[in-house]
């Protein structure tokens, strides 16, 4: 965790800002953890979702 | 002198540079707006839902129209922009190769459109990149707004998480298919046939209509739609104002929606330095649409004056009237406009009509306004623009020109493109219990079952509202 540089002169160049991600996380394997997450935490809003659905149609 | 000229050379390189951040930072903000622009539609849509829908389902139709937008733009992010980059020349390329523009196929599609491993630097905030965020925003309101047409049409009986999946596989599968085919310099519709589709008539209004009739087929209509002898009733939605303005937001949305098939000049992505195009990179400027979209709607609204004196299909004749040019609003004149959107007006209702006959109770119009009419303007683009170049000048010399049988192809493509993944996936959400709400619940009324909340003060409810 945390941020992945401790200055941001390195990544400033004649040509501007180098082409590179600027999120917590870039460059790691992060963002796929997080999207994993996030894909779990859709599907289970929508598996609750539909459970309680059910009930309500009972 | 020699530093005299090495002092203007200095001078000229940064002009230049200011003028390639300024037209950088205009691009930016160009595509950002039409963002904001698209939500309008889903406002229009929320509105439209609502008012047609009976004071007992007012909060449930809502609550369904919001679910449909959040999760297709949270799967556009994690799979559906992916589509669109990985199948522009699939199947008649099986392996997902890259087309002639090298800007498309899976290998691309690897690198820039998939939330984890290298890509993801082109799938969040980036410091060098100020397109790849605007653009997926734009498609990710194209996928939503694909998604929100289809919703209209279920209204008062399908069930919120059937719909949702409903709506998930139309938002990104269908339309990101569509779109990689018929909307993208590469895909094989526009390459092979010459199909030209600016303004999204068939890749989004043709597929979500069409899809919206393969969901209704297996939902069946709401209680009391028809009678034992095959008649239908009129089930009047309880806000027709609501409905109405619904739809005049929808028309201000479609204003960022068909700025946004533009694409300007200038850029690293650009087809051109100095020119806007179609993403087709065929010519295109903002003063097209200026013409072409007021007299479309005005058309449209016209034409379903003259058949119908009811302002709620005047105003889906505005809508149909837009969808019914939109694939040619790049190279249509202004009379071409009136007369197209006025027909497209005229013969919406008698389509709805027809279709309601064949027992099918599509609640908004949708599958006609959407389908029939999206189908209407790639047919009538294809006679009318017969032989135009599919391709800007960039385009290899076997491109394939503009031609009827092309746009009846690709007609043919996105009706499928709609109709079976709707049709499909349906059946398996039916089967799995989730389709249809039960009949018994349908006459209670839904947000009574459903909705820890109530649409207005009871004092406001009189005994026949939700009739």
């Amino acid at each position: 965790m945390g941020y992945f540089a401790e200055s941001f002169a390195e990544l400033y160049n004649a040509d501007g800002w180098i082409d590179m991600g600027m999120f917590i996380g870039a460059g790691s394997s992060a963002a796929g953890w997080w999207t994993v997450i996030a894909v779990v935490m859709l599907l289970a809003v929508l598996a609750k979702g539909n459970s309680d659905e059910q009930d309500h149609y009972k | 002198m020699e530093d005299q000229i090495l002092a203007l050379t200095a001078d000229v390189a940064a002009i230049k540079s200011a003028a390639q951040v300024t037209n950088t930072m205009f691009a930016e903000m160009y595509y950002y707006v039409t963002i904001p622009l698209m939500v309008l539609i889903h406002a229009g849509f929320l509105l439209y839902e609502m008012g047609a829908t009976r004071v007992k389902n007012v909060l449930s139709s809502g609550m369904k129209n919001l679910l449909a937008f959040a999760f297709t733009i949270a799967a556009w992010y994690v799979f559906g922009w992916w589509f669109y980059w990985a199948l522009p020349t699939w199947p008649l390329d099986l392996a997902a190769g890259a087309g002639y523009m090298e800007i498309s196929g899976t290998g691309y599609a690897n690198a820039i459109a998939l939330p984890w491993g290298d890509s993801a630097q082109y799938m969040g905030p980036n410091m060098a990149d100020n397109a790849s965020g605007v653009f997926w925003g734009a498609f990710a309101l194209f996928a939503a707004t694909t998604a929100s047409i289809a919703s209209g049409a279920l209204i008062e009986r399908i069930q919120t998480v059937g719909f949702v999946i409903c709506a998930i596989v139309l938002g990104t599968a269908a339309w990101g298919t569509a779109a990689a085919w018929g909307w993208h310099a590469d895909g094989w519709l526009v390459t092979k046939f010459g199909y030209h589709d600016f303004g999204a008539a068939g890749l989004v209004h043709a597929v979500a209509g069409f899809f919206a009739l393969g969901v209704l087929m297996n939902l069946g209509p709401r209680v009391g739609k028809f009678n034992a002898d095959g008649s239908a009733n009129h089930i009047a939605g309880h806000n027709m104002p609501l409905t109405v303005t619904g739809l005049m937001l929808i028309i201000v949305g479609f204003f960022g929606f068909l700025m946004a098939c533009i694409i300007l000049p200038g850029e690293g992505w650009s087809w051109y330095a100095d020119k806007g195009t179609t993403i087709y990179g065929t010519p295109m400027t903002l003063s097209a649409l200026g013409f072409n979209i007021p007299l479309a709607a005005a058309g449209g609204i016209i034409g379903a004056w003259v058949i119908t004196r009811d302002p709620f299909w005047m105003m889906s004749g505005c809508l149909a009237g837009i969808i019914s040019v939109a694939a040619g609003l790049d190279v249509y004149f202004g009379s071409t406009v009136i007369a197209v959107s006025m027909v497209a007006g005229m013969i919406l209702k008698p389509c709805a009509n027809w279709l309601e006959g064949l027992g099918i109770d599509d609640a908004v119009g949708a599958v006609t306004v959407h389908g029939t009419i999206g189908l209407f303007g790639l047919l009538v683009l294809g006679i009318l623009g017969s032989g135009m170049p599919g391709l800007g000048a960039f385009a290899p010399e076997d491109t394939v020109a503009i031609s009827f049988f092309g746009q009846l192809v690709g007609a043919v493509v996105m009706f499928l493109l709609g109709f079976v993944p709707g049709y499909v996936v349906s059946w398996l959400v039916d089967k799995a219990g989730m389709l249809r709400i039960p009949d018994a619940v349908q006459e209670k009324g839904l947000d009574s079952v459903k909705v820890p909340a109530q649409a207005y003060p009871e004092s406001m409810i009189s005994s026949g509202s939700d009739s």
